[in-house]
């Protein structure tokens, strides 16, 4: 088989996720690092590094323009990065070190890795998204550090202004969150956006655009960890990235025009499979299983 | 569509963020697409692809003979293209420490506070993996 079949399956594989992703409403980095772990030869490491760049230049590409909106909000983003930082680089380094240190490490992994995509596969299955939360109380450190926020909602005609409230309840969530996004490479808009939008009270919108800007802060620490490791191979990095590039311009101009809730049915239903493939991957590896692939 | 008043530090913040992304993805496209297409850089695309599947640990054992810890395996190939397109993920990864320095001076006191540490606690998680180097971990 020639050199660039891998790297074109999988430029070809980022731009379908790519597509998929704003249509389905599942964050494309999620997809690409369980999947490319089920069918693509290469290590979980450089799966990982690659995931944490998609998820990253994802990130960055559209915070900007949503903080500019007022819709992405450094006064939420700030407390909450003092804590998942930590736990990113923790995340980053403990998957890692597992993987070098121990010959089965890369099974360990991609048994967890299924275990966490079926966790993520839950959260998204049973989370509802709230509009505009109503809070009724603010919590104390959000009251000190005056937390609020507005922007102008063009189908209401109208600036909207809000308040946050259960930071105290929010940080060890964040923390949790910040570590799986480490140690997997995986983007965590899954899990920001429910405890921004649920536990915190942030309208839905300001919830997931706060949730990119705080996805750059930790997967931007969490990168260092797989660069000094050597972890960032540019012939894995550079065409998913490019994929899902292009693919999500293509996936933002689809869903203007739809958003078949199918597509949505069927993403997560891939996401249980890859779940699935995981760990039977990681099973056999360790010879508990015998499975033809 | 009527306008509001955004936050100073939000609007610096996006707008450092905005001009490094753009140029750290230029850095990182244009050096790798050529490296990807002709084939040769400081691990050449035929290795890459032979090894790809053991870990980042033995992959840099197998094909340069190195154990990687720190950013040298990059920093001092800059001449190929593999290792200067690592420059503008470098750049991507530091694309929110400088966003967070630019609100900083945006800030009101308490804020300064909070993005203070966040800076501390970035600059450490660039800086680590050197001290463990030098501490030989």
């Amino acid at each position: 088989m020639d050199w660039w079949f891998w790297p074109l399956c999988l430029f070809i594989f980022t731009l379908v996720i790519g597509i998929i992703a704003p249509i389905s409403g599942v964050g494309g980095g999620v997809l690409f690092v369980p999947l490319t772990t089920a069918f693509f030869p290469f290590h979980v490491d450089f799966i990982r590094g690659a995931g944490l760049i998609m998820a990253l230049t994802s990130a960055l590409s559209s915070a900007p323009q949503l903080t500019k909106k007022g819709l992405a909000n450094l006064k939420i983003m700030a407390p909450v990065v003092i804590v998942s930082i930590i736990t990113s680089i923790l995340g980053g380094i403990i998957g890692l070190w597992i993987t070098a240190e121990f010959p089965e490490g890369k099974y360990y992994v991609t048994i967890m890795l299924g275990i966490v995509l079926f966790i993520i596969f839950i959260v998204m299955l049973i989370s509802k998204r709230v509009e505009f939360p109503e809070v009724k109380k603010v919590d104390g450190i959000s009251q000190k550090l005056g937390i609020t926020g507005a922007w102008f909602e063009p189908s209401l005609d109208k600036v909207v202004e809000y308040k946050v409230t259960n930071m105290p309840i929010a940080l060890p969530a964040f923390a949790a969150v910040g570590f799986i996004a480490g140690m997997f490479g995986l983007g965590a808009g899954w899990a920001n956006v429910p405890v921004l939008n649920l536990i915190m009270g942030a309208p839905i919108k300001v919830a997931t655009s706060t949730s990119m800007m705080i996805i750059t802060v930790n997967d931007a620490a969490a990168a260092w960890v797989y660069l000094s490791r050597g972890a960032i191979l540019p012939i894995i990095v550079i065409p998913s990235v490019i994929g899902i590039t292009i693919g999500a311009r293509i996936g933002a101009r689809l869903a203007v025009i739809a958003r078949p809730r199918i597509v949505r049915y069927v993403v997560l239903a891939v996401m249980l499979m890859a779940a699935v493939l995981d760990i039977l991957k990681g099973l056999k590896g360790l010879g508990y299983v015998q499975i033809p692939f | 569509m009527k306008e509001i008043k955004v936050d100073p530090a939000n609007t610096v913040f996006a707008r450092t963020m905005e001009i490094l992304t753009y140029i750290g993805l230029a850095l990182m496209f244009a050096p790798g697409i050529i490296y990807i297409v002709y084939g040769s850089g400081f691990v050449s695309t035929e290795d890459a692809v032979k090894y790809w599947n053991v870990s980042a640990a033995d992959f840099w054992k197998i094909t340069r003979g190195i154990k990687i810890s720190g950013y040298s395996w990059f920093l001092n190939n800059l001449g190929y293209l593999d290792c200067l397109s690592i420059i503008g993920v470098v750049l991507l990864a530091l694309a929110p420490l400088a966003s967070i320095v630019a609100a900083l001076t945006r800030s009101d006191i308490k804020y300064k506070i909070i993005l203070a540490v966040v800076i501390i606690e970035f600059i450490i998680a660039i800086v680590r993996p050197l001290f463990m180097y030098v501490t030989g971990h």
